[in-house]
């Protein structure tokens, strides 16, 4: 391979189709596969050891609620992340989650470690292994948290343990929603006036959450059709 | 049974580990295909690939710390096992996760970190999370070859495009649950308006320091400052 205006020169194309994109595209079809059947064991089991099943239409009442947040994200994080992490750093993302706070990150500093540009064949091959290291990182530390978690939390004094009780969930909705505020500033407001209004009038949340996702990206895609306007980095 | 024990028990631990030697056998084998390919044809040494290793491994540790902190939430509001099972290898933060156990709460008519959530609430949560999470694991399986095609098509060569869905998507989702929050008043509307504020100044801080590992801990600072600033102003 000749190098690029940078000096850069990308591994060729007939190896790293053969010997990496094809085995990463089986084994990342099958193992996505084998996950998606592994999160249907938990309900499974939950049914088959306690008798304890949820309710039809609450269940898929909810996960229409959820899938107006998550399917469209669902759809936007591959597509945006695609071009720094490649395909087997996709397959591995959407597999263990955290991909902007975790996944991302490891792959561009393995890819600066590694002075290779992204988007590129190599860019690809080494967005793979910082993200393979992250999520042996996440899953060993994530084991020892949750285990630790339980003995930590029933040590806390009753102030504070009444504190997380009420208080934990609103603040973690806050700074959530503060953080995509200043991502999107112009968006805020309107979005919680969709969200605010509907709830004061006493919707119920069935109908008010799809009209808050959908009436806010309509704002967004309007906003970004008629002056451009888009939201800023994270 | 109370739904905490239940909640607890071997059987979703089990589950959890199931999860994880998915996701490590799919990391380990992609690693090893990564790795022999740089030293096949890319020239890398076991000395270059240990440097993007060690950078890779100390990257993470900053963000899983931070998550671990955050994730106490779920330990707290539902349990260990359940976070294992959700946080090991599954798809979604923390964040996402209070938001979907939250949607299942809604759809059979409870709320999610309230008394009224029980075992209904509990069995609700399992089936939802898990498989509107599935829908990910799912695209991923049939939709990465197509990945390249796909993103030039849907974001019209502008990739701002995507930008704008993905963020007013989240700003809808969570601007109705912070209202919904604050319209219980109180310390409910403390934490909200304490967290966002925080959220907001500790990520603009990072920028303003022109330290971006700062972002990490933002999240995780600003939602225990607003939970102490609603218990100390309701004190």
């Amino acid at each position: 391979m000749a190098p690029d205006e940078r000096g850069f020169v990308d591994l060729a194309v007939e190896p790293y189709e053969r010997e990496y994109l094809g085995p990463v595209h089986r084994v990342g079809f099958w193992t996505c596969i084998l996950i998606s059947a592994a999160m249907t064991l938990p309900a499974l089991l939950l049914y088959l050891i306690y008798g304890v099943a949820a309710p039809r239409a609450g269940a898929l009442a909810g996960l229409a609620l959820a899938l107006t947040y998550l399917l469209p994200l669902t759809i936007i994080e591959p597509l945006s992340y695609y071009s720094v992490y490649g395909d087997a750093g996709n397959y591995m993302s959407m597999t263990t989650g955290n991909i902007a706070n975790l996944r991302l990150p490891c792959a561009a500093v393995a890819q600066s470690v590694a002075e290779v540009p992204e988007g590129t064949r190599t860019g690809a091959v080494i967005a793979c292994i910082g993200i393979a290291v992250s999520v042996v990182v996440g899953v060993v530390g994530v084991f020892f948290g949750s285990l630790a978690g339980g003995w930590i939390t029933a040590q806390f004094p009753p102030w504070l343990t009444g504190a997380f009780q009420a208080y934990l969930l609103p603040a973690v909705l806050g700074a959530v929603f503060g953080q995509f505020a200043l991502r999107g500033p112009v968006y805020a407001i309107p979005a919680l006036t969709i969200a605010g209004v509907p709830l004061l009038l006493g919707w119920h949340p069935y109908s008010i959450i799809p009209a808050a996702v959908v009436g806010t990206v309509l704002l967004g895609y309007g906003l970004f059709s008629w002056k451009g306007i888009a939201p800023g980095r994270g | 049974m109370d739904w905490k024990v239940i909640a607890n028990a071997p059987w979703l631990w089990i589950c959890g580990f199931v999860q994880a030697a998915i996701g490590l056998f799919q990391a380990g084998y992609f690693y090893r295909l990564a790795t022999r390919l740089l030293a096949r044809h890319g020239g890398y040494g076991p000395g270059q690939v240990r440097a993007i290793v060690r950078g890779a491994v100390i990257t993470a540790i900053g963000p899983v710390m931070a998550e671990i902190f955050v994730m106490m939430a779920l330990v707290f509001a539902i349990s260990p096992a359940y976070t294992w099972q959700r946080e090991g290898v599954a798809v979604g933060s923390v964040v996402t996760e209070m938001v979907l156990i939250s949607n299942a709460a809604i759809g059979v008519g409870q709320e999610f970190g309230q008394p009224s959530f029980d075992m209904v609430g509990f069995a609700a949560a399992v089936v939802v999370v898990n498989l509107s999470c599935t829908i990910a694991s799912l695209g991923a399986a049939f939709f990465t070859p197509y990945l390249g095609r796909a993103r030039g098509k849907l974001s019209r060569g502008d990739p701002r495009l995507l930008a704008v869905i993905g963020v007013c998507s989240a700003l809808g989702i969570f601007a109705f649950f912070a209202a919904n929050e604050v319209k219980r008043r109180g310390g409910h509307e403390v934490a909200v308006i304490a967290g966002a504020i925080l959220s907001m100044f500790l990520f603009k801080l990072a920028d303003w320091l022109h330290r971006p590992r700062m972002k990490e801990w933002a999240l995780g600072l600003a939602t225990f400052g607003g939970m102490l600033i609603a218990r100390l102003l309701q004190a």
